[in-house]
């Protein structure tokens, strides 16, 4: 294989396993703030993963939003909630999840080595193709991934999607206000419920489900 | 202007909720730092008719002679099968906001938002059934999804609603991510996002590991057999979450027990219903070749047992509940297990078992939102109906509440001649027909089993004195509620009285979807 395929490749994998492994530290760190970190790592080497796509624009895009501006976000509401972020250890269930856990990663090994399989079928059959001379790969065009050819496409092929995600981000944010919005001139209202209320107030007869 | 009489049922819904907005923001106050809401749920309620009867005009109208629909393409498909479905999410959201009209008053949790997002949710839906390519119907299953979320996390106060919103958010949000990953897998596999021609290309792809050679549009060959089948099963997961069928059902009793009882009869119609809808499109048009709707190499063996599984947990679970919401929920998961029966049955002949299922959600709307109508009427202030021993002894006390409530039950039972009874008959002969009898008399006895709880509730209604002690239900007095009840009622007897008129509508509009 020539040298940039293998350029290329490094680049996938290193950015793959990136991403992989701070979606892990996001879920299993117990410190809020290492999870906000291990996410914004994930974000920037998706980010990383577009760009080998030539998606540069969806490339700058991921940063400014996601790591600029979400994860900031994130930070921001763990560092006013204080230590409360912290979640108490929760040693309930403990065999189910753990039985669970391994029925995932036991799925998802499964899946992981038929995908190898998968590719390396593909790569075969493209390579035969290609021999032929009755496949030849894809040929991007060249403005493919900027600016101006993003927003042509969205304005012109996509406009009714385009329109239609506006009611999208309308009802996210009248949801996230009518949930937010404490209730006016009602004593009953009390403050955020905490994590230990919610467990308390699991319905009991859930046992007899 | 042709472009705007074919969507108007969409923009009456969005215009509608934005001037609701707009009139909640602009609402005098009271002096005591109270809102005064004039109406809003009436407004809510009468957009929502107001679409049902747009989409009523272009129905009758003839969608087929608008021309310059063109342009939608692929991304809307607006089509006699859309626009049953947008009269029937609409009604149902009509019929919820004026629920809500009555609850939230009552129990002094009423905020101009939760029309906003209910309108809001049923254009989603109403997206949802119109989708023809995967960028819509995702676009439409999460306005409609958000919505319902931020509607079960309504009552602020309450720690049952948030753990419910909450459990509802992250397994909504999983089930999404699951669809998402299977529609790129297909997409992989075909190269195509719009249903139509993913149907195209399975279906080549289908005849060509039938054939058993490499065929397929794209370069991949005889591995994109693998991966549609691999991408279809990801697919699948995330609709039967969003119809609540049995695995995927362990989030319904929770959320829909949780959630403000009008939000829970929402959930119950058109949140299901538009599932249905798209559920129906993806099977038919993207996976509706010979090779997929073969019992030995397709869907429809899965669906079965999928069928089988729901029918059968949610009917023997719902007669152990104690919470009368609670039992109504695990009855809206045996529900959409009738439902998949009829879309088993939709793999032999097509037209007839879909119009089974148009028929069946259209008795179910009406017949579900009676029933939590009834439940939302039986309590009050501060004491609000929720378990059998609630609804004790209703029937003599105040049988002008009890006696609508025992209608629409007996209609979610089955009871001829309500509206209830012709959608089961409808499936099952569809079924039957199909030559699916052991599916149909499973069905049928599941049906039987059903009865039991149903008839529980009767058996408290009028049978029943409350226990000693016990709080005494007093209805609550709503005309808001009456309205929502009255309207229901009607349609559950005409279907029933006459149901050979709404199934001609639902066999044209089941016809559409097969090109007729």
């Amino acid at each position: 294989m020539s040298t940039d395929i293998w350029l290329g490749w490094t680049y996938f994998i290193l950015c793959a396993l990136f991403a992989l492994v701070g979606a892990l530290a996001t879920i299993s760190s117990a410190n809020p703030i290492r999870g906000a970190m291990g996410l914004l790592m994930m974000i920037l080497s998706i980010a990383g993963l577009y760009l080998s796509l030539h998606a540069q624009f969806l490339a700058a895009i991921q940063l400014i939003v996601y790591a600029g501006a979400i994860v900031v976000l994130f930070l921001f509401v763990i560092m006013l909630l204080g230590p409360s972020a912290q979640a108490p250890s929760d040693s309930r269930a403990r065999f189910p999840r753990a039985i669970g856990a391994g029925l995932f990663l036991l799925l998802g090994a499964g899946v992981v080595s038929w995908l190898v399989m998968l590719g390396q079928h593909i790569s075969k059959e493209t390579a035969r193709l290609a021999a032929a001379g009755t496949w030849k790969p894809a040929t991007v065009p060249s403005d493919f991934g900027g600016i101006d050819a993003f927003g042509k496409e969205l304005f012109t092929k996509t406009l009714v999607p385009f329109e239609l995600s506006s009611a999208l981000l309308l009802v996210a944010v009248i949801g996230a206000i009518a949930v937010a919005r404490s209730k006016h001139g009602d004593g009953a209202e009390k403050a955020l419920p905490t994590a230990a209320a919610l467990t308390e107030a699991t319905p009991k007869e859930e046992a007899s489900v | 202007m042709n472009l705007f009489f074919a969507l108007s049922p969409f923009l009456t819904l969005a215009l509608g909720a934005l001037l609701l907005m707009v009139a909640e923001a602009a609402a005098a106050g009271n002096g005591r730092g109270e809102k005064v809401r004039p109406g809003l749920a009436l407004g809510a309620a009468l957009t929502c008719f107001a679409s049902c009867a747009a989409a009523a005009g272009v129905w009758f109208y003839g969608v087929e002679r608008i021309e310059g629909l063109d342009v939608l393409q692929p991304w809307l498909i607006i089509d006699r099968f859309t626009l049953f479905f947008a009269g029937l999410l609409a009604l149902g959201g009509g019929l919820a906001s004026l629920l809500a009209g009555g609850y939230l008053p009552e129990h002094q949790i009423e905020r101009g938002e939760f029309y906003a997002l209910l309108l809001f949710s049923t254009l989603g839906a109403l997206i949802l059934a119109a989708a023809g390519d995967v960028l819509t119907l995702f676009l439409g299953l999460e306005t409609m999804s958000l919505g319902v979320y931020a509607l079960t996390a309504f009552r602020r106060a309450s720690p049952r609603s948030a753990e419910a919103a909450l459990k509802y958010f992250l397994l909504g949000s999983f089930a999404a991510a699951l669809l998402l990953f299977g529609f790129a897998l297909l997409y992989g596999a075909t190269g195509h996002t719009d249903l139509a021609g993913l149907g195209q290309a399975v279906k080549t792809i289908a005849s060509g590991a039938l054939s058993g050679q490499a065929a397929g549009p794209t370069t991949l060959g005889a591995a994109a057999g693998p991966l549609v089948l691999f991408g279809f099963i990801l697919v699948l997961a995330g609709l039967v979450f969003k119809v609540s069928a049995v695995p995927f059902h362990m989030w319904t009793p929770d959320a829909y027990e949780g959630a403000p009882t009008p939000a829970t009869s929402f959930m119950a119609v058109a949140v299901k219903a538009g599932a249905f809808a798209v559920l129906l499109r993806v099977l038919l048009v993207c996976f509706g070749d010979k090779q997929s709707t073969s019992w030995a190499n397709g869907w429809p063996a899965v669906i079965a047992w999928i069928a089988v599984l729901t029918m059968t947990v949610a009917n023997l679970v719902a007669g152990r509940q104690e919470s009368a919401k609670r039992m109504l929920a695990y009855s809206s998961i045996a529900h959409a297990g009738y439902l998949l029966v009829g879309v088993v049955a939709t793999s032999r002949d097509g037209t007839a078992g879909t119009s089974g299922i148009l028929f069946y959600l259209l008795g179910y709307t009406v017949a579900t939102i009676g029933a939590f109508g009834g439940l939302i009427l039986a309590g009050h202030r501060g004491a609000e109906a929720v378990s059998f021993e609630d609804l004790a002894g209703l029937g003599r006390r105040h049988p002008a509440a009890a006696l609508p409530f025992a209608l629409f039950l007996l209609s979610l039972a089955g009871v001829p001649p309500t509206a209830g009874f012709f959608g089961k008959w409808f499936i099952l002969k569809a079924a039957m027909e199909g030559g699916f009898s052991v599916l149909t008399v499973v069905a049928f006895l599941n049906s039987v089993l059903g009865a039991y709880y149903y008839l529980k509730v009767l058996v408290y209604l009028y049978m029943r004195e409350p226990g000693a002690g016990a709080p005494i239900a007093t209805p609550m007095k709503s005309g808001y509620v009456n309205v929502a009840l009255a309207v229901s009622a009607f349609f559950v007897v005409l279907i029933g009285l006459d149901p050979s008129r709404s199934l001609s509508v639902a066999t044209r509009a089941a016809a559409s979807l097969f090109g007729g």
